[in-house]
């Protein structure tokens, strides 16, 4: 299986190279897709929880923005 | 002979004779004529005169060219053409792949100012930009990010995402073209002090919502910035344009 490709464009040239990732390149990318896969499970499960506060408070966000706002 | 006070115009003694009028009148005529001119040397319209290094002998400045302004050189006033400022196109960029680095950028401005736009990843991602010392990254931010789709949040550490922090809208649809974003590194080539920078988006998410959104912070580093690294964090940008200008 190929790896992703990058792009670089050196300014000074103008030269602009397109290539795929190296070993430790990739290993960086898979790193980031990690990290961020994680971030976004625990923004999701953040607002389920809230959203559940907000169930057993029977509110609806609106309604919360207006009682804080 | 009498003179006058300040240009020292020769005037008839009281005791001139009549006889002597003339020639005399003759005389001061042509030192107030003498002395008016060297006052007013302008011959040109728009022409103007500073004082020479002569007492009441004024110098003429011929009119600038237009767009010119008035400077100092040697001492004197002189038309010149204003000092190189604005903004400068440094490059264009066309985002391919899971990553685009920009490199080599000039170390000459006083900002930079990036502008990212039409921005188009074959699928829903999160887009990001890092900042580079060479092959060496500049790894930490602290900052603040906000935008009308979620609570502000608090930026610590390796975050360099171009989107909002709620959790089912963070990513930029898959289906946006029409997207942009302006990015500034103040100061980015200094090697004494922590870069601040300030960015600025908008895109549609993956709701189709359009999402307004910002964020500004610190670069946690004296190393200079001399190459960007745009990212998407799924898929590959498929279309999108990175422009550089450097700010004087």
């Amino acid at each position: 299986m190929s790896k992703p490709m990058i792009r670089i464009h050196n300014t000074e040239t103008d030269e602009v190279i397109d290539r795929e990732m190296t070993a430790a390149e990739l290993k960086q990318y898979e790193a980031n897709q990690a990290e961020n896969a994680i971030a976004k499970a625990e923004a999701e499960a953040k607002a389920t929880a809230k959203a559940a506060i907000l169930d057993r408070l029977g509110l609806t966000a609106d309604e919360l923005k207006t009682i804080l706002g | 002979m009498a003179t006058t006070t300040n240009y020292g115009w020769t005037t008839p003694d009281d005791t001139a004779l009549v006889k002597d009028g003339a020639a005399a009148i003759r005389t001061l005529g042509s030192s107030v004529d003498t002395t008016t001119k060297n006052l007013n040397p302008e011959t040109t319209l728009g022409d103007i005169a500073y004082r020479s290094s002569s007492a009441n002998v004024k110098t003429r400045l011929g009119i600038g060219s237009t767009g010119n302004v008035l400077t100092v050189t040697g001492g004197v006033p002189v038309w010149a053409a204003p000092a190189a400022g604005g903004m400068t196109l440094l490059s264009t960029t066309t985002l391919s792949g899971a990553s685009t680095d920009i490199s080599s950028i000039s170390q000459d401005y006083i900002e930079l100012r990036v502008y990212m736009y039409n921005v188009v990843v074959n699928t829903n991602a999160v887009y990001t930009v890092k900042t580079f010392n060479g092959a060496t990254e500049l790894s930490s931010v602290v900052g603040w990010r906000m935008s009308n789709y979620s609570t502000p949040a608090y930026i610590s550490g390796s975050s360099f995402r171009l989107t909002s922090d709620d959790a089912l809208n963070q990513e930029v649809s898959g289906a946006d073209n029409t997207n942009f974003w302006a990015l500034t590194y103040y100061d980015y080539s200094a090697t004494t002090n922590y870069k601040n920078y300030l960015y600025l988006g908008n895109y549609t998410n993956t709701s189709a919502a359009q999402v307004a959104w910002h964020s500004f912070g610190s670069v946690a580093s004296n190393s200079a910035i001399n190459k960007l690294r745009f990212a998407t964090t799924s898929g590959a940008f498929t279309a999108g344009t990175v422009e550089i200008y450097g700010v004087k």
